[in-house]
């Protein structure tokens, strides 16, 4: 049985379909990678299956309970973690804070101790390196850091499965590459991610299988060489006429 | 904290001091109003810590205040009706919270002030039960109690070490909070509530508990004011002086701070009645609105951004 699934998943904004009776499923332990040009609906599948928008029509489940249209409190204690494309950090608050947030309200692996769950908050700014920065605000942050943060909290409610929006972009190569290790990290931990990244490139390194939305469907579902290999994918990049 | 903590136990002994000086009655009740109007800055600030905004917090300090003096008449203790006045303003105030539903940010806080106005109107025409306009007079005053030495609990002396002891009160609260998993909701939610809520954490108890607190504090403070000066009217304890006041004194102190808004609360407060009344009876108020106009324009932060260095960490 899937983790995650979406079933005939539409969203309409007045006359503008953003989706299309989108059907996606992700499978336990399995790395996603979803691409698509701008405006293909990319962050609004996100926001649907991530609690925080209700579907103009279809259903979202997770671990075999519905959750189509949130709250997205519902999502957060039921495992889905989540970051943003445009980093949303809690401003006002030190870094260390904003992780202990995630740690200290989670409903898995709680800590009682007050010292243990600074200690994890600790751990998790240091996987992503940002061990040196706890006692910075966040809103302070440069945008790399920012993302870093954007990891560090959607993993402090210790999440069965990750929704990444655009880690890598804005990010200078370097960050990139940072990205890349990043998630073959959270490989290793067996972490189930679905993924969104503009390159190609970084999501084939990573990823077990691709879907390609385009104008609210997907138009291709596979693993990296085939989507690649895909005509539609061309098309959707590229437009008709450059094929 | 330590140093924080220092300077507050000696501005409290230093707060102790003008009764034992033999200071006039009327300069006791002016500081005594100061400090209730400090200690609800402070329950107005603890609500904002989570986020709303209140511009009706008249309606918690009337709660309060009629709670208190309507159990009062009925022959509950002072102590027990200014208890249970705080708890209706309690109730009353999570009541308000439910608007955070639909509500938020201006929204939320012009709902607040319609609370307020609604519940000043309903205390205007439910005369069988509030006096209509007039009010509710002969409430009995504190009693002296034994067990502590008559200075501190009789007459102007006493009411000023009351108020006094509540401003102690409602600053130890907040800070209590602050320092918490409590406060750690609070500001997660008040600084990004999707986000917190994809942590897991459910916006509405935690509004709710907020509002509760700070409307608990607020009404402490309407229930002591009724047995101090034991008359109770609408236009008196619903005035939207303890809605706009509070809401002044803490974004010129500082917001979110532990001691900005309380100190702003006195200094504005004496600076209005000491300097400016006798000066332009007319317009003393002015300078609440100049404070206010200053701080937006100029130091966001209140006076507190003045020397804030690091933030705590929550445990």
């Amino acid at each position: 049985m899937p983790i995650l699934e979406g079933r005939g998943v539409s969203v309409a904004f007045g006359g503008l379909s953003a989706l299309r009776g989108v059907d996606v499923a992700i499978e336990e332990r399995e790395v996603v990678g979803l691409l698509g040009p701008n405006g293909s609906g990319k962050s609004t599948l996100f926001n649907v299956l991530g609690g925080l928008l209700r579907p103009t029509s279809g259903e979202v489940w997770f671990r075999g309970q519905r959750i189509t249209g949130g709250p997205p409190w519902v999502a957060g204690r039921l495992g889905i973690g989540r970051t943003f494309q445009i980093p949303r950090p809690f401003a006002g608050l030190s870094v260390l804070d904003s992780v202990l947030v995630g740690v200290t309200f989670r409903t898995r692996h709680r800590y009682r101790r007050a010292a243990d769950r600074r200690a994890e908050a600790e751990r998790l700014l240091g996987l992503v390196g940002l061990a040196d920065k706890a006692g910075a605000r966040a809103a302070a942050l440069s945008l790399g850091e920012m993302k870093r943060l954007e990891l560090a909290v959607a993993l402090s409610s210790r999440p069965a499965l990750l929704l990444l929006d655009e880690l890598a972009s804005g990010l200078s190569p370097k960050g990139r590459e940072e990205v890349v290790l990043f998630y073959a990290r959270l490989r290793e931990r067996g972490m189930t991610i679905f993924a969104v990244e503009h390159s190609f490139g970084l999501l084939a390194q990573v990823a077990d299988r691709m879907l390609v939305l385009d104008q609210g469907q997907i138009v291709v579902d596979g693993p990296p060489p085939a989507v690649l290999a895909s005509p539609r994918v061309a098309a959707a990049y590229l437009g008709e006429e450059e094929r | 904290m330590r140093s924080g903590l220092a300077a507050l136990l000696g501005m409290g002994v230093l707060a102790a001091v003008p009764p034992a000086l033999g200071f006039h009655p009327y300069y006791l009740f002016l500081l005594s109003t100061a400090f209730l109007l400090a200690a609800v800055a402070s329950a107005w600030n603890l609500l904002a810590y989570a986020g709303p905004i209140s511009f009706g917090h008249a309606a918690f300090f009337g709660l309060g205040a009629y709670g208190a003096a309507l159990a009062s008449l009925g022959g509950l203790s002072p102590w027990g009706a200014i208890a249970l006045g705080g708890l209706a303003g309690a109730a009353g105030a999570a009541g308000v919270g439910l608007l955070s539903i639909r509500l938020r940010g201006a929204y939320l806080a012009l709902g607040t002030l319609a609370c307020a106005e609604l519940l000043r109107g309903l205390a205007l025409i439910w005369s069988e039960v509030t006096g209509g306009g007039a009010g509710l007079a002969g409430i009995p005053a504190l009693p002296v109690l034994p067990w502590l030495p008559r200075v501190l609990t009789e007459g102007r002396a006493g009411a000023y070490y009351l108020a006094l002891a509540l401003l102690g009160a409602a600053l130890g609260l907040f800070a209590l909070i602050r320092r918490s998993r409590v406060g750690l909701a609070f500001a997660a939610l008040r600084e990004e509530e999707e986000r917190a809520s994809l942590l897991g954490l459910r916006p509405l108890p935690w509004t709710l508990l907020a509002f509760a607190l700070s409307g608990l504090v607020t009404a402490l403070c309407g229930g002591l004011y009724a047995h101090v000066v034991r008359v109770v009217e609408p236009d008196l304890v619903f005035s939207r002086h303890y809605s706009i006041l509070p809401l002044v004194m803490a974004t010129f102190g500082g917001l979110h701070t532990l001691l900005g808004p309380a100190a702003a609360a006195i200094a504005l407060y004496l600076l209005s009645e000491l300097v400016l009344h006798p000066l332009l009876p007319a317009l003393h108020q002015v300078g609440y609105a100049l404070a206010l106009i200053a701080v937006i324009l100029y130091l966001p932060g209140g006076l507190a951004g003045l020397r804030r260095g690091g933030r705590r960490a929550h445990p």
